[in-house]
């Protein structure tokens, strides 16, 4: 179950990872958790909402991704106040705080890389107002995120925010990750749709940021918040926009006879500017295990399909959807499929989100990669990822946001095998470096944390980390905040970190 | 400074060579801002001489403001010290444009006429068409948060600015974000740029995500006798799946200075040729798509204006359109023209705030016994001007003071600010408002970005 490996190093230009953090200093002296700090966190919150036994704990060693480390104790605060007094109790006791939703986060977001108190959200899980006319909701970060939309469709209404893993992921993790989904090709992510939150400082401080509205004069701390998992604040209320459900939904599926073609026809549509709501692509690999998983009638014997949803008004889906045929077919489409109701639509869209899942059984181990490319580099992208699948004999399965150029190869492999977990990982570094060189970026949607901090350097100079890391210390200067994410740390080579190998259970967007 | 600028100026011209630096009289005035003159111009033409320049200022305490194409200096408090101008137009280059991934990257000095110009020949905008747009570098909007009409259809700047490239106070070249569409990697600092009036640092790069320019356009006029109709029209548009580029509502005085009567005239559908009356609204609507979006939206518009008891429902002759829109987009800059007295609040407001809203700011600009005009933009950002004649200039902190509490007490509206008012009025109020709970999170951010206090010091709330 458990292996080490190297720290990623060989594709970090180490001269340049020179940036030492607190989190170093963290690292040097583990935590050993004070007794006296589980019964003062007892007597806060009571002893049902304070866990510490070592059954307990590991519980909360893991989320969606690959990395592993052990709390020192896991809390369940009902109000804003008790997460201020938790605040307070781990700066007297100078211990570590990670808060944590559902735990689906795939880059170790909510895990806490050097001990301390997990402040778990599933009891501040309260839609505290709708307002409907102003398309506004304000919600506590353990809201389920597919239960803020449950709670508005009535009216027309939903979260837009869609990551795979909405029907259990909290729209907490999701600030503090910046989440993505299939339909912020048209949407955005999360950041586009928070307009105000309500922080709790590490000193215990509680601060409101933002409003109701949007770009009110000054500084946008709410889009400086989002997507900092947990290294600023900690986020105990969220104030979100609704969308208004679309008039019309057509959902195609385009059939190609080879991966080229269908990258091509990605190209095409957005270079036509078509801008569907969302453009998903199977690779040939994803489709067969999809297709045992879910029988949903994808074909077996093409080699890529594209999912395709144009929304919106009903006379512009229409326009959108010859046009977006009309592409399909320029680049020898086999086939392109209509969704005649919502039942085939949401059986296409199952195959979607079910994918990472479908596809864990295709090995005893699959791992995830986030990138992003231009666009326009797509077909280059995705033949170089088959180069590197060819060169490590790994199989590469490719499942991904397409129209927004948000890759997810999924390196599968046997942790058995000797050596092997040592290619993938050598495998993922050179798609991401690829994703770099060819202008792209390391994380569309999935987040860095303790999975790529390392690889921070291979986009940002020593100057542009140096200005994050003090923006980082400006907030949370004493290092307590979820220490080890995003930034490097900064360790040689020689780091050796514990890992869990890449579980089955990761249910990405 | 200005015993500083004998010795200061030859080692700028030592730093950056004597063509990149003025000093002589005509051009120090017209870098002014509220009063106060620079010493010296600078004119860097690399961002490695922004940098430099920006080290040179930091090493000797010289306070700096960044400029563009210097149409809204005015906008923020008087600053407290002034020595160098850094102006960016000659950082006038579209950097990297990728038609065909929609993202563009320029730098701050090019002009929004300029890159429109470039991004109009794949057919392609940046959605931040704003107020003097004939001069507005892309910097200079993005570094004030300048708020487009278009942003009722694309958000605004935080939603499709990809990644910044800034100078920070202390002269360090640094970045975040990037230039994909999609992107989690580390901090998203060059949020914190966008409308922090060259307080944080000097821009340098900015990575936009481009749209589509719509094939066809058609544009809306509605009129209404009351600010009610007004809203039930623009209401009953959110609330439909109709999607329209962007939605104004203009008050009888706003209409007269965005010289909408042409427009009203040029072709009125229902033949009642009727002007606007004095007391009444305007509701501009543009729309665009394929020929059958169009049509629908010209469908349900008049049934909803109709709904709503509109006075008039006209579609604008595509002849008078553009100019319509440029009107109605300048409103704010061709009331400053008019009225050198001119005085413009801004307040963020939710639809449901909007009424109460507009009606206690009416109140005080009536106790006040001045002129006033209202525009509505983007669904929620309310422009409301003073339009004082020049007897009238005694009264105008008062009025002004009164809107600001006006904004203030009202639910639903939020962070009223004095954008434009004349210099003497803002040694009397306060052009930000009230300090907000977060503004020492805004002193530390302001702090880390420039530590030695140099960018635009002063200008922006609480002393920032």
């Amino acid at each position: 179950m458990y292996r080490k490996r190297q720290e990623w190093c060989g594709c970090v230009d180490r001269s340049k990872a020179t940036i030492v953090t607190q989190d170093a200093k963290l690292d040097a002296t583990p935590q050993i958790m004070d007794r006296k700090l589980i019964g003062d966190l007892e007597q806060l919150l009571g002893t049902r909402a304070v866990l510490s036994q070592a059954a307990d704990l590991q519980l909360y060693e893991y989320d969606g991704s690959v990395e592993q480390a052990k709390p020192d104790c896991i809390v369940f605060p009902k109000t804003t106040q008790e997460v201020s007094e938790i605040a307070r109790l781990a700066g007297k006791y100078g211990v570590p705080l990670v808060g944590r939703g559902a735990g689906t986060g795939l880059s170790g977001g909510a895990i806490a890389r050097h001990g301390g108190i997990v402040v778990v959200f599933s009891r501040m899980n309260r839609i505290l107002d709708i307002d409907y006319e102003n398309q506004r909701a304000v919600v506590q970060p353990g809201v389920v995120n597919l239960d803020l939309t449950c709670a508005v469709e009535h009216a027309g209404l939903y979260f837009a925010p869609d990551p795979s893993s909405q029907k259990a992921c909290t729209i907490g993790g999701n600030v503090a990750e910046n989440s993505g989904g299939p339909h912020t090709l048209a949407y955005g992510v999360t950041t586009n749709h928070v307009t105000g939150l309500e922080l709790v400082l590490p000193d215990g401080d509680i601060v409101r940021i933002g409003g109701k509205t949007f770009d009110a004069p000054g500084y946008d701390l709410t889009g400086l918040m989002v997507g900092s998992e947990g290294t600023l604040a900690i986020v105990t209320e969220i104030t979100v926009r609704l969308s208004r459900k679309p008039e019309a939904v057509k959902t195609l599926l385009a059939i190609f006879e080879t991966v080229e073609d269908a990258t091509q026809t990605v190209v095409e549509i957005t270079a036509r500017a078509i801008t569907p709501a969302a453009c998903e692509m199977f690779d040939a690999l994803t489709l067969r295990a999809i297709e045992a998983f879910v029988h949903a009638g994808f074909p077996l014997d093409s080699a890529a399909v594209l999912l395709i949803e144009v929304e919106g008004l009903r006379e512009a889906v229409e326009a959108q959807e010859a046009e977006v045929t009309e592409a399909c077919r320029l680049h020898r489409a086999r086939e392109v499929r209509k969704a005649r109701d919502a039942a085939e639509r949401d059986l296409l869209w199952k195959g979607r989100k079910n994918a990472f899942g479908a596809i864990g059984r295709l090995a005893p181990n699959a791992y995830v990669q986030d990138g992003v490319i231009p666009r326009t580099k797509l077909p280059e992208t995705l033949r170089y990822v088959d180069k590197v699948s060819q060169k490590y004999g790994l199989r590469i399965s490719n499942v991904f946001h397409a129209g927004d150029g948000n890759l997810h190869p999924i390196i599968l492999f046997d942790q058995r095998v000797p050596g092997q977990f040592e290619k993938v990982v050598g495998a993922a570094k050179e798609i991401m470096k690829f994703c770099v060189d060819v202008g792209g970026t390391l994380s569309g949607e999935h987040g860095i944390g303790m999975e790529k901090n390392e690889l921070m350097p291979l986009l940002f100079s020593d100057d542009d980390l140096e200005l994050m890391k003090r923006v980082r210390d400006a907030f949370n200067p004493s290092g307590r905040l979820n220490p080890g994410k995003i930034l490097p740390i900064g360790k040689g080579c020689g780091e050796v970190r514990i890992l869990r190998t890449p579980a089955l259970t990761a249910t990405p967007a | 400074m200005s015993t500083a600028a004998t010795w200061v100026l030859p080692r700028l011209e030592k730093l950056l060579g004597s063509s990149r630096v003025r000093s002589d009289a005509t051009t120090l005035a017209d870098y002014e801002v509220d009063g106060k003159k620079p010493a010296a111009v600078l004119y860097p033409g690399s961002v490695e001489e922004v940098a430099a320049a920006i080290g040179f200022a930091a090493a000797e305490k010289l306070a700096v403001i960044p400029t563009g194409g210097r149409s809204k200096l005015r906008i923020g408090a008087p600053p407290s010290r002034y020595d160098l101008a850094i102006d960016l137009t000659q950082l006038n280059r579209v950097v990297a444009y990728d038609a065909g991934d929609l993202t563009v990257g320029v730098q701050p000095g090019v002009r929004f006429g300029e890159l429109s110009r470039v991004l109009g020949e794949q057919k392609q905008i940046v959605p931040l068409s704003t107020a003097f747009s004939n001069v507005a570098t892309i910097g200079g909007i993005v570094a004030t948060n300048a708020v487009s009409p278009l942003r009722y259809a694309y958000g605004s700047a935080r939603d499709f600015v990809l990644g910044i490239e800034i100078v920070t106070g202390d002269g360090v070249i640094a970045k975040s974000g990037g230039s994909v569409v999609k992107n989690v990697t580390g901090y998203d600092l060059h949020k914190l740029l966008i409308g922090s009036h060259g307080t944080l640092g000097v821009i340098t790069r900015i990575n936009f995500k481009t749209f589509p320019w719509p094939a066809a356009q058609q544009t809306f006029i509605a009129t209404f006798a009351d600010i009610e109709g007004a809203l039930a029209y623009s209401r009953a548009i959110r609330q439909s799946p109709l999607e329209p580029r962007l939605v104004e509502l203009l008050d009888g005085q706003a209409s007269r200075l965005a010289d909408l009567t042409a427009a009203l005239d040029s072709r009125v559908v229902d033949s009642q040729r009727q002007h606007l009356p004095k007391e009444g609204w305007a509701a501009v609507v543009s729309v665009a798509g394929k020929s059958s979006v169009v049509e629908r939206h010209a469908k349900d518009l008049a049934m909803f204006a109709e709904q709503a008891h509109a006075a008039t429902f006209s579609v604008v002759d595509e002849t008078v359109s553009g100019e319509l829109l440029s009107n109605v987009r300048e409103f704010v800059s061709r009331a400053l023209k008019t009225y050198s007295g001119a005085t413009v609040v801004r307040v963020n407001a939710l639809p449901s705030a909007i009424r109460l809203l507009v009606t206690r700011l009416k109140d005080v600009s009536r106790r006040n016994a001045i002129v006033s005009a209202c525009v509505i933009r983007a669904g929620g950002v309310i422009y409301y001007v003073l339009l004082p004649e020049d007897n009238a200039a005694s009264r105008l902190a008062q009025a002004a003071k009164e809107l600001m509490e006006a904004a203030l007490g009202e639910k639903g509206s939020e962070r009223p600010m004095i954008e434009w008012c004349p210099a003497g009025l803002k040694e009397k109020v306060n052009v930000w408002g009230p300090a907000s709970e977060d503004l020492l999170l805004m002193i530390r951010v302001k702090k880390i970005f420039d530590p030695h206090g140099i960018m635009s010091p002063g200008r922006f709330a609480a002393g920032i």
